[in-house]
Parts: C-alpha cells; sequence; structure tokens
C-alpha cells in the first residue's frame, strides 16, 4: 500500500490482503472493548473500514469530520509551537464518547463507544491497535500493488453513461 | 484518490473553490436534491448562525458499479471569506480535482482574482500549481444584470484555458455539466493500476 500521501495525483492503495488484516484487527479492538463503532479511514477523510454498529452512522460523513476534525487541531498544535501533530482527540458526550487517534499521520481510528466504558481502557487498547495497524502500515509500504490493469478510455465512456443516469432518474 | 481493491472501490475528493458568495455550498445543495436518493449520503454543513460557511460542505455521490469497480465522489466547498485562509488550505489537502466557482458580477472580479490567487499558493504547498492541476472554472450568477462579459472575464481569470461553465446554481443551470467536465478532468488524469 503507498501510504506516504493521498490525493494530489499521488493515489492511496489499499490491497485485499490489508484490507482483511485492518479488519481483522479491528474487530479484536471491538471485542475487547465493547465500543460502538470502530471506523479506520485516511486523513483525507476516505472511509477505508468499519466495526461494531454501523447502520445508525454515516460512516463516510463521520469519516470527512474526522479528518477535518484532525486538520483543524494539527494548525491549533502549531499555533501553541508543538512540533508535531496532535496523535488523539476525545469528545466527551452524556451518553456517547469519541476518541479518535492519528495512525501513522496519514490515517485515522475513530473509536466511538458509551460514556460508561471508562476511557482509560479505551486509551490502553486504542495504544495498542495502533501499534499494531503502524507496524501492518510500514510493512505494507514495501507492497503497493503493482497490477497493470488500468482505467481506460472504456472506463471514462461508462462512467458518462452513470453520471447521465444519476441526475435523470 | 483512494483505492481500495478488496471492495473495488476508488474514492475521489472535489473541492469547490471561490470568494465569499459566489455559489459554492449553492451547487452542493443542487447537485445534492437533483441526484439519485440512491446515490448519495447526507449533505452535511458546517456553518456559522448566519449560514455561511465555517469549515466546510460535504456530501459523498456514488455511481453505479462500471466494469465491476464503484467509484464514490467526495464533495467538498470550502469557505470562501478571506479570514479562513488556514480551512481552504486544510480541505484542499488530497483534492484530486477543483471547481473554482467564481461570481460573474462586475464588483466582485478583484474578489476572484485574489482567491484564484490564494488558490494557486495552497497548491503550491502541497507541490501542485494551477498549470498542471485538474480544474474547471465556473462563471456563476449569470442572471443578474450587472455581469461581466464572459471575454473578460476569461482574460482575466482563465490564464490557463481551462475548460469553463456559464452558471445559474440557484436555479440548477450549468451545475451537472461543470460536476461532469471536473470527473472527466480527474479520470483522464488518472493512470493507476486497478486489479479486476
Amino acid at each position: 500500500m503507498n501510504i506516504d500521501r493521498g490525493g494530489n495525483g499521488q493515489p492511496v492503495l489499499l490491497s485485499g490482503e490489508m484490507y482483511k488484516a485492518i479488519s481483522e484487527i479491528l474487530s479484536d479492538l471491538a471485542s475487547k472493548t465493547r465500543a460502538k463503532t470502530i471506523i479506520f479511514a485516511d486523513m483525507n477523510g476516505h472511509p477505508i473500514t468499519q466495526r461494531g454498529q454501523t447502520s445508525e452512522i454515516n460512516i463516510s460523513n463521520m469519516s470527512a469530520l474526522a479528518a477535518g476534525d484532525f486538520a483543524a487541531t494539527a494548525e491549533m498544535s502549531k499555533m501553541i509551537g508543538e512540533e508535531s501533530k496532535f496523535k488523539y482527540i476525545f469528545h466527551e458526550g452524556e451518553k456517547t464518547n469519541i476518541y479518535l487517534s492519528s495512525v501513522s499521520g496519514n490515517f485515522i481510528l475513530v473509536v466511538i463507544f458509551d460514556s460508561n466504558i471508562a476511557l482509560g481502557m479505551i486509551r490502553i487498547f486504542t495504544k495498542r491497535t495502533i501499534d499494531k495497524l503502524e507496524e501492518l502500515l510500514s510493512n505494507a509500504k514495501k507492497d503497493t500493488p503493482t497490477d497493470t490493469k488500468y482505467i481506460d478510455v472504456e472506463f471514462s465512456n461508462y462512467l458518462n453513461k452513470e453520471l447521465d443516469k444519476a441526475f435523470d432518474f | 484518490m483512494f483505492i481500495n481493491y478488496a471492495l473495488n472501490e476508488i474514492q475521489f475528493k472535489i473541492v469547490y473553490y471561490g470568494p465569499g458568495l459566489s455559489g459554492k455550498t449553492t451547487n452542493l445543495i443542487y447537485i445534492h436534491n437533483n441526484l439519485d436518493k440512491k446515490l448519495k449520503g447526507d449533505l452535511i454543513k458546517i456553518e456559522t448562525k448566519e449560514e455561511r460557511t465555517l469549515y466546510f460542505d460535504f456530501m459523498q455521490m456514488e455511481l453505479g458499479s462500471i466494469k465491476g469497480k464503484k467509484p464514490k465522489f467526495n464533495l467538498y466547498t470550502v469557505p470562501g471569506q478571506v479570514s479562513y485562509s488556514i480551512s481552504r488550505k486544510l480541505i484542499l489537502n488530497g483534492a484530486d480535482g477543483i471547481v473554482f466557482v467564481a461570481d460573474s458580477q462586475k464588483e466582485r472580479i478583484d474578489e476572484n482574482l485574489e482567491t484564484l490567487y490564494d488558490l494557486e499558493l495552497n497548491l503550491i504547498s502541497i507541490g501542485e500549481t494551477l498549470q498542471t492541476f485538474p480544474w474547471v472554472l465556473q462563471y456563476n450568477k449569470r442572471d443578474l444584470p450587472n455581469c461581466s462579459n464572459i471575454e473578460k472575464l476569461q482574460k482575466k481569470l482563465n490564464f490557463h484555458r481551462v475548460p469553463y461553465f456559464t452558471s445559474v446554481a440557484s436555479k440548477g443551470i450549468g451545475v451537472v455539466p461543470t460536476l461532469k467536465s471536473i470527473i472527466n478532468q480527474v479520470i483522464s488524469k488518472l493512470q493507476v493500476p486497478v486489479k479486476n
């Protein structure tokens, strides 16, 4: 997976094996913490995978907002002279909390959990999960998919037909 | 751009950029209201009490499966006011394409130019330029009586000769052609391997 940079002509590529490995790590975190929902996204706000109750939460929107949250706090950290970006953000609600963590600086782990679950426990298990994910991602840098099949002209033609259909239903 | 081989998903980020009150959010609202509901998520607006964009608006648009791949487009707007320069830069990060929404009114020409320079500076900071990055121009508010003519706007703003569209976003005129154009530009630049 290419995880150095996303967007701006530098796509983030996620192999099937990597997707499976990340999903397994998230499942493990979900079962250990009893978190309601866990989301893994990239820092550009693209959702990657999720675990737990996902039907009530719009995962795409939550990922975009989580990325915006991190981008805003990164600027705040600069303003107060922090040399590195903040790694964790915690939002405390009456019934539900959100604990957001930066993974490798390029990804976000969002843990949504009941407020009766101790934050300390979430922090400990999340930290272990981040270590696992970072190890996985650092190995993945060497494992960028190298298939030779490209998005071609035919794809563009079909895409335009789908676009027409999308607005003419 | 994010490619998930396991799900055959390709996600793109498209950002609507432009001066304050030029109609960026109006573009998104029209797209959201007129898109097949099976293909869209909610429209999120992070705005001030005065209903001006504070941080960004966001919606996701999906398309049906194309040659086994599912493209998804994440559409963002930036806040237009000068004071939100940092927010604009943050939202631009990771963008694959830009729609620059210009206000066609004569008295807004300088603000259009200033915002275009602001865009260029922000692109440079992420290693891109207006010359190389996929973007399109939309001359909005063509229904207002005090519009500059297109030739003049083209001369002032479209020095890179990118595709341009005239629009009245509040009535939906020109909105979808603009979106289609930027999506096509982004796709045509795409030269990345994609698994079957």
